[in-house]
């Protein structure tokens, strides 16, 4: 978010890689991949490329982070080596051990977490490839992952950002947008209540700005959700 | 599924795909696999519903075992303590099984002698509580240790095919391969005979935990078994 560039990143209402303000990347969601995970999904979303896999309910380790009521979802958000133009350091960083902790926590808004007391529920998401927006990219594939395992929920959540370039509001920023744009905004929504699950804002944008960015956001979440139905009615074979 | 579910005349009237969160239009009572709100009920797994003898319901097609009181099932012995074994049903947590459900008198201390590590028995979930802990007894009906034979664990949403309309699929399994099986509500299912007969059940079984939601599989598992 390196906010004033000279760059033009959009013109005449078209941006660098020809969509328009309004418009996602082309999208590709196959819903159970893995054989070994209890459900797994991959997710194209531009030039990003995720993997999401999902074990559980099982005993949570380690036995301090139990809840006797409830279980708990142990999200974890890593990125390859390879994912980035300049190696990055493999492991859990600052960054990924944030995402991992705000996708938890907007995973435990949906899963019912009230049926399997001392239990954990892990989600992996591992992107292959990263191209701006992979947090919204990792989390939608979770997503898909975990209705694909049979985990009891009040909803899938589709995860979609939006953000302001060259004083544009445009939805789902792709690399150079994010790199030179003026804002980010990532937002995940519960589709059949339209509750937010995670809303994170880098950048300046003003009152009306954010209003109009959100309201992006979410017709673009509820795109999304569209095809993450349509991935696991393919793998499932629809209506019978 | 066209043809298998016009064979299920009692359940094809409503039976449709549905995903977490879905709305279910119906006026039944909630049973399986939803969740109200607002007064109006949703689908919380990803699955068939259902609506039939006043009950919605939504079937899932993926998951894990969850046990229920009642439910018989093949279990797995992984650890011994003094007095009770703890016993791997296939779901989120192991089960206990307590010496005095067990049927023998065993002196305390001396559970291995009974049930070790690796034995498989045939026993029924007889308590869950709130807090998601179960125990499995063996002095129900027909339980009992399982000598010799082998353990196919499939998925426990396949159970029902595995078992057919009114035990068609596995009555022909049966006969066909001379075997003994017994299914587990758990996906746990232990076969004993010939070992030719058991590589073929062992092969069909899989067969119906791959392809659960295909097309003709009574036929494709005939087919199999006529080899």
């Amino acid at each position: 978010m390196a906010g004033q560039t000279d760059m033009e990143l959009i013109k005449d209402g078209v941006r660098l890689d020809g969509r328009k303000a309004d418009e996602l990347r082309e999208v590709k969601i196959v819903a159970g991949v893995l054989d070994n995970a209890n459900g797994s999904c991959y997710l194209e979303w531009g030039n990003n490329k995720v993997y999401a896999g999902v074990f559980g309910p099982m005993e949570c380790h380690p036995r301090h982070k139990q809840k006797a009521d409830r279980a708990i979802v142990q999200a974890r958000y890593t990125m390859a080596p390879f994912s980035v133009n300049d190696r990055k350091r493999p492991g859990y960083d600052r960054r990924s051990s944030e995402i991992s902790y705000i996708a938890s926590q907007a995973f435990e808004k949906v899963v019912m977490v009230e049926e399997f007391p001392k239990a954990s529920i892990r989600v992996d998401m591992q992107v292959v490839e990263a191209h701006a927006g992979t947090r919204c990219a990792a989390m939608t594939a979770a997503s898909v992952a975990l209705a694909d395992a049979g985990i009891p929920m009040r909803d899938m959540i589709p995860a979609c950002a939006s953000g302001k370039v060259n004083d544009v509001v445009v939805l789902d920023l792709n690399k150079e947008e994010d790199n030179y744009g003026q804002a980010d905004l990532p937002l995940a929504i519960i589709p059949s209540t339209g509750e937010v699950v995670l809303l994170q804002l880098d950048g300046h944008l003003t009152p009306d700005e954010f209003e109009q960015a959100l309201d992006l956001a979410t017709s673009g979440c509820m795109d999304l959700y569209k095809k993450m139905r349509l991935a696991l009615e393919n793998k499932y074979g629809g209506s019978a | 599924m066209g043809k298998e579910s016009s064979d299920k005349s009692d359940s094809v009237s409503s039976r449709k795909l549905v995903l977490p969160g879905d709305l279910l239009e119906t006026k039944s009572k909630p049973g399986r696999g939803i969740f109200r709100r607002d007064g109006r009920v949703h689908a919380s797994v990803l699955g068939y519903s259902s609506d039939q003898s006043g009950y919605m319901n939504v079937n899932a097609i993926t998951g894990g075992y969850t046990p229920k009181v009642g439910d018989k099932i093949v279990a797995i012995c992984v650890e011994t303590g003094p007095s009770v074994w703890r016993m791997d049903i296939g779901a989120s947590f192991n089960s206990t099984l307590h010496h005095s459900e067990s049927g023998w008198k065993v002196p305390f201390g001396d559970t291995a002698r009974f049930l070790t590590i690796g034995d498989a028995i045939w026993a029924e979930v007889f308590m869950v509580d709130a807090a998601g802990t179960h125990q499995i007894s063996l002095k129900k009906d027909d339980c009992r240790k399982l000598y010799s034979g082998t353990i196919v664990k499939i998925g426990p949403t396949n159970v029902p095919r595995v078992i057919g309309k009114q035990g068609s699929m596995i009555t022909a399994i049966r006969e066909k391969t001379q075997t003994r099986i017994l299914i587990g509500q758990n996906g746990h299912i232990w076969i004993d005979g010939k070992g030719n007969d058991i590589a073929t059940v062992q092969k069909a079984i899989e067969m119906i935990d791959n392809e659960a939601n295909s097309k003709g599989l009574t036929k494709k598992i005939e087919k199999l078994l006529e080899k």
